[in-house]
C-alpha cells in the first residue's frame, strides 16, 4: 500500500487519467459472466454537476458474478462548501465531512484500481456526469467511462413485459423489492452501491446465460 | 468497509451472533455474495462455506434422493471443510436466492478463534448425519401390485360349470373371472361349484352365468394389501378381482395373501421345527435370501436382522440335533451344544460360517465318544447343506478337540487365561464369545461362570487380549483418507468386518471379560459396560453408533451382493455409497481409533 502511494505521488495528476484511458475495456462481445463490474454510488449536495458537490463515494466490485466485499469502499469527501439542506437526504453533516478525504485522493484510488472495469450505477447518467466533472477539476481532464445503468435496464425489462412503468417503480428500493432482494435501510453510498450490485446480479440472471456486454450497453441506453 | 446488510444478517445468524460488531465486520470482509435463480443447479465449489441469505435450496444425494431443504440462515459446504472430502450431492435452487460465500481460510480461522463456532459446525455435521439416517426410515407396506401377477384365468358366462371345473383344475386355481366381451361380469369359485351346483343337484351342463357371483367386490391394483384383507374379512369372501383403470387385471385370493407373509421369520422358524429330514431343512433355509430382502425392505435395522438370521441358524441347529437323535438314539449323557463367534453374539451375517462345539457331562470315551462324533457330524454336515459353510479353521463340534467335558473345557480356558501368548489368543479370542444353543443350560452356565471368574482377575491375560484386539486398526490414513485393501479376487475396498466390526467386537470383549459380564452380544456388552460404569456412557453410545453404522453398511452391501447374484463379501468400495455415508464412515472409523487408544491406555499401560 505504501509503495503504491509513493508511486502515485510521483505520477503527475493527468497521468492517472491517461493510464485509466489506456487500459482497454472488455470487448463488447464478452459474456457478462466474465466481465468485471464496479457498482458505485455518489451522495451529492444537489443535482447540478456544475454547481453541486460529491459528499461521499461508495463502491463494490462484481467479479465472475460475485460481489467481492473485501474490496468494498466507502469514503466521505471533505467538501469545499456546506452540505446545507442536502443533509436531509444523505444524513451527512459538515462536521463529519471535515474529517473526510480529499476528492482527488479518492478519485486516484478509483481510477488506479478499477481501470478496465465497467461501472454500474442506478441512474448512472448523474453519477457519470459528476465523476467526469470531478476528474476535470482534480486532474485537468476526464477519461471516458463505460457505464451501465441498472435503472434503465429495469425500465427496458418492465417495458418488454408490457407493463406501464410509473416513475416511482424505477427507484432503487422499488427495484430491490420487485427482485425480492434485501431492502436497504438508509441512503448511504456503499449500501446503495451494494444494492445496485445485487440488482445487477439479479438482472444478469434474468437475462439468461447468453448475454454479452453489448446487450447491457444497449439496455442501458 | 462493511456493508450493513451483510453484517446485520450475520449478527442475527447462529453461530455468528456471538461475535461483536468489529469481529463481524472483519468476517464480512471475507464474504462474496452471489445470486441464484430458481431451478438453477448450484455448482458447489469446494473449500467455501455457503451461507444462505434468502431463498430455498434442495439438496439431493448422488442417487437423486432429496436429503434436505436449506433456507435462510442454513449452511452448506462445512462438511467438506471439516472432513476434506468432496461428495456428489447436488444443490438445486427452488426459490431465487442470495448466497454468501466464506472462503476456507476465513472459516477455519473463525473456528480456531471461537471455540463455540467450531462446536456449532461440528454438531451441525453430526446432526446432518442423523437427518440422513432418519430419512431412510419409512413404513414399508405391501401393495396388491407387489404380490399379484398379471394372470387372468377367465371363462364366459354361457360356458358350463363342467367347463369351469376343468378350467380350474387345469390352471390349478380355485376361482375364475367371468368375462363377457372383455368386461368382468362375475366370479365363480370352487366353493360355488360345491354349494350352488352339487348341493342343489344341478347338472354339469348348467351355465356358469346362472351360478356365478354377479358384481363381485373388486380392488384396485394399487391399493395396499391390508385394504384387501380388510375387505375380505368384512364381506367374508376369499377372492377379489384386481382392477386397473376399470380393466380386470387378475385375481387376489386369501391364499395369495397368506403366501406373501410366508417369508416372515416366525413362519420360517415354525416351518423349520416341523421338518422331518435334512432335505426339508435345506428347502427351508433356501428361503433365507428372500427373507433377508424382505427384512431389508421393511427397514429392519442391521442388528435386528442379524438377530433374526441367528435365530434361524439356532432353529436349524436345534432341529438337526433332534433329527440326529431320532437316528442315533438318546444321548448317552448330558451335553450342551455351544456356538462361538457371531452366532454366539447373535449378530450373524449372511456369509457367516460355522463355529460350534460340544460340552459334555463327562469325558467321552468308547461308545459315548462315538455317539457324539456321529451327532456332531450329522449336525455340522446338515448345517453345511443348509448354507452355513463348514469352518475353515475347524472350529466345529466335528473336531474331537472341541468335544470336551466341563473339566476339559475349563482346563483349556484356564491355560489361555493363566499363560497367555499373543499368537494363541489371536486364535482363541473367538472362544470367549460362547452361547448354548441346545442341550443342558446348567452345564453351560457352570462353564461360563468358571471362565468369567478367571478372566476378571487376570491382568496379564487382559493385556494380551487387548494387544490382540489392537493388532488391526481402522482403515483411516494420516490425512483422514480411506486406506483401501485388496481382497484376492475382488476389487479394492474397505473390509467392513476385519477393519471395522471385528475391531469393536474385540474391544467390547476385553472390557466385558474384565468386568465379568456374561452377555456376549456386542451391543448389550457395551450397554452393560456403561450401566456398570466400566466405560463412559457417552463413549459407549458412540461405539454402539459406530458399530450399528458399520453393521448397517455391511448388511446393505450383503443384500446388494445377494440381489446382484454376487458372492456376499465384506469389501465395500467407498465410492459406492453416498457422500454423507462416506462422512459417517470416517466418523465411525475415528470412533474406533479413539476407543482403541482408550483400550490401550486401560489395559496395556502397566505392563
Amino acid at each position: 500500500m505504501i509503495f503504491n502511494w509513493l508511486l502515485r505521488k510521483r505520477t503527475t495528476l493527468s497521468e492517472i487519467v491517461t493510464r485509466f484511458s489506456r487500459t482497454a475495456f472488455p470487448a463488447s462481445s464478452t459474456p457478462v459472466q466474465q466481465t468485471d463490474f464496479l457498482a458505485l454510488d455518489l451522495e451529492l449536495t444537489g443535482l447540478n454537476p456544475r454547481k453541486d458537490h460529491i459528499v461521499s463515494i461508495g463502491w463494490v466490485p462484481v467479479k465472475a458474478e460475485e460481489i467481492v466485499l473485501s474490496e468494498a469502499r466507502h469514503y466521505l469527501i471533505c467538501s469545499p462548501v456546506s452540505v446545507g439542506q442536502s443533509a436531509v437526504y444523505h444524513g451527512l453533516h459538515d462536521h463529519q465531512l471535515a474529517n473526510g478525504k480529499e476528492l482527488s485522493q479518492v478519485l486516484t484510488e478509483l481510477l488506479t484500481d478499477y481501470a478496465g472495469f465497467v461501472f454500474v450505477a442506478h441512474h448512472s447518467q448523474l453519477d457519470e456526469q459528476f465523476l467526469r466533472i470531478a476528474c476535470e477539476r482534480c486532474f485537468g481532464k476526464a477519461p471516458r467511462f463505460k457505464f451501465i445503468d441498472t435503472m434503465k435496464m429495469e425500465w427496458q425489462r418492465l417495458l418488454r413485459q408490457g407493463k406501464v412503468v410509473k416513475h416511482d417503480a424505477l427507484k432503487l428500493p422499488s427495484c430491490l423489492k420487485r427482485h425480492n432482494l434485501p431492502e436497504m435501510t438508509n441512503h448511504h453510498a456503499l449500501e446503495d452501491a451494494y444494492s445496485c450490485a445485487l440488482l445487477l446480479l439479479s438482472q444478469l440472471k434474468l437475462g439468461g446465460n447468453k448475454m454479452t456486454l453489448s446487450d447491457l450497453y444497449l439496455l442501458s441506453r | 468497509m462493511e456493508v450493513a446488510d451483510v453484517t446485520q444478517f450475520l449478527a442475527q445468524t447462529t453461530p455468528f451472533d456471538q461475535l461483536n460488531s468489529m469481529e463481524l465486520a472483519q468476517l464480512s470482509a471475507h464474504i462474496k455474495v452471489c445470486y441464484c435463480q430458481a431451478r438453477e443447479k448450484v455448482s458447489v465449489q469446494p473449500e467455501r462455506l455457503m451461507i444462505i441469505r434468502t431463498g430455498i435450496f434442495s439438496l439431493y444425494s448422488d442417487q437423486q434422493q432429496l436429503l434436505t431443504k436449506l433456507q435462510s440462515g442454513d449452511f452448506y459446504g462445512y462438511q467438506q471443510l471439516l472432513t476434506g472430502l468432496t461428495d456428489n450431492d447436488t444443490l438445486v435452487c427452488d426459490e431465487d436466492a442470495l448466497l454468501y460465500y466464506l472462503n476456507a481460510e476465513a472459516f477455519h480461522r473463525c473456528r480456531y478463534q471461537y471455540k463455540n463456532i467450531d462446536i456449532f459446525f461440528q454438531r451441525l455435521f453430526s446432526r446432518r448425519l442423523h437427518q440422513y439416517q432418519e430419512r431412510q426410515q419409512g413404513r414399508f407396506t405391501l401393495k396388491i401390485s407387489d404380490i399379484v401377477q398379471q394372470r387372468k384365468v377367465t371363462i364366459r358366462p354361457e360356458q358350463t360349470v363342467q367347463d369351469a371345473a376343468r378350467q380350474m383344475s387345469d390352471s390349478r386355481v380355485s376361482s375364475l373371472l367371468v368375462e363377457e366381451q372383455d368386461k368382468l361380469v362375475g366370479i365363480v369359485t370352487d366353493r360355488d361349484l360345491r354349494h350352488r351346483v352339487l348341493a342343489h343337484a344341478l347338472t354339469a351342463s348348467t351355465q356358469v352365468g346362472q351360478i356365478m357371483t354377479r358384481q363381485p367386490h373388486v380392488i384396485d391394483r394399487h391399493a395396499f394389501l391390508y385394504e384387501a384383507v380388510q375387505q375380505m374379512s368384512q364381506y367374508n369372501i376369499h377372492h377379489l378381482p384386481v382392477m386397473e383403470q376399470g380393466v380386470c387385471y387378475g385375481m387376489l385370493s386369501a391364499t395369495d395373501i397368506m403366501r406373501s407373509q410366508q417369508d416372515h421369520p416366525v413362519y420360517l422358524i415354525g416351518e423349520i421345527h416341523r421338518q422331518a429330514s435334512i432335505d426339508g431343512l435345506e428347502r427351508c433355509s433356501q428361503q433365507l435370501p428372500a427373507l433377508a430382502i424382505t427384512l431389508h425392505k421393511q427397514q429392519v435395522p442391521a442388528h435386528e436382522a442379524g438377530h433374526v438370521i441367528t435365530t434361524i441358524t439356532d432353529a436349524l441347529t436345534q432341529r438337526l440335533i433332534y433329527l440326529a437323535q431320532q437316528q442315533l438314539g438318546e444321548a448317552p449323557c448330558v451335553f450342551s451344544w455351544l456356538a462361538f463367534g457371531s452366532q454366539a453374539r447373535m449378530d450373524q451375517s449372511l456369509n457367516a460360517d460355522q463355529d460350534n462345539a460340544l460340552l459334555l457331562e463327562k469325558e467321552p470315551s468308547g461308545a459315548v465318544a462315538d455317539y457324539f462324533c456321529a451327532l456332531a457330524d450329522f449336525v455340522c454336515q446338515g448345517l453345511a447343506r443348509c448354507g452355513i459353510p463348514l469352518c475353515p479353521g475347524n472350529i466345529m463340534a466335528t473336531n474331537p478337540e472341541l468335544r470336551l467335558s466341563l473339566k476339559g473345557w475349563s482346563g483349556r480356558f484356564a491355560r489361555w487365561i493363566a499363560t497367555p501368548t499373543p499368537e494363541a489368543l489371536l486364535k482363541a479370542s473367538i472362544f470367549f464369545d460362547l452361547r448354548v444353543i441346545d442341550g443342558s443350560k446348567g452345564l453351560f452356565n457352570a462353564l461360563q461362570q468358571d471362565i468369567l471368574q478367571r478372566t476378571s482377575e487376570a491382568p496379564l491375560f487382559l493385556y494380551h487380549l487387548a494387544q490382540a484386539a489392537l493388532q488391526r486398526t481402522a482403515p483411516l490414513g494420516l490425512f483422514k483418507n480411506f486406506i483401501l485393501e485388496q481382497d484376492g479376487k475382488h476389487k479394492k475396498g474397505l473390509d467392513l468386518k476385519k477393519r471395522g466390526i471385528s475391531l469393536l467386537t474385540d474391544l467390547a470383549r476385553v472390557y466385558a471379560l474384565s468386568a465379568g459380564i456374561n452377555d456376549v452380544n456386542t451391543r448389550r456388552r457395551l450397554q452393560q459396560l456403561a450401566t456398570q460404569g466400566v466405560i463412559d456412557s457417552k463413549d459407549s453410545q458412540n461405539i454402539i453408533d459406530a458399530f450399528d453404522l458399520l453393521a448397517q453398511l455391511r448388511w446393505e452391501k450383503h443384500l446388494q451382493d445377494l440381489q446382484q447374484g454376487h458372492d456376499v463379501t465384506n469389501l465395500l468400495d467407498p465410492m459406492d455409497v453416498s457422500g454423507l455415508a462416506r462422512h459417517q464412515l470416517k466418523d465411525g472409523f475415528a470412533v474406533i481409533n479413539e476407543a482403541q487408544s482408550r483400550l490401550k491406555h486401560r489395559f496395556c499401560r502397566d505392563m
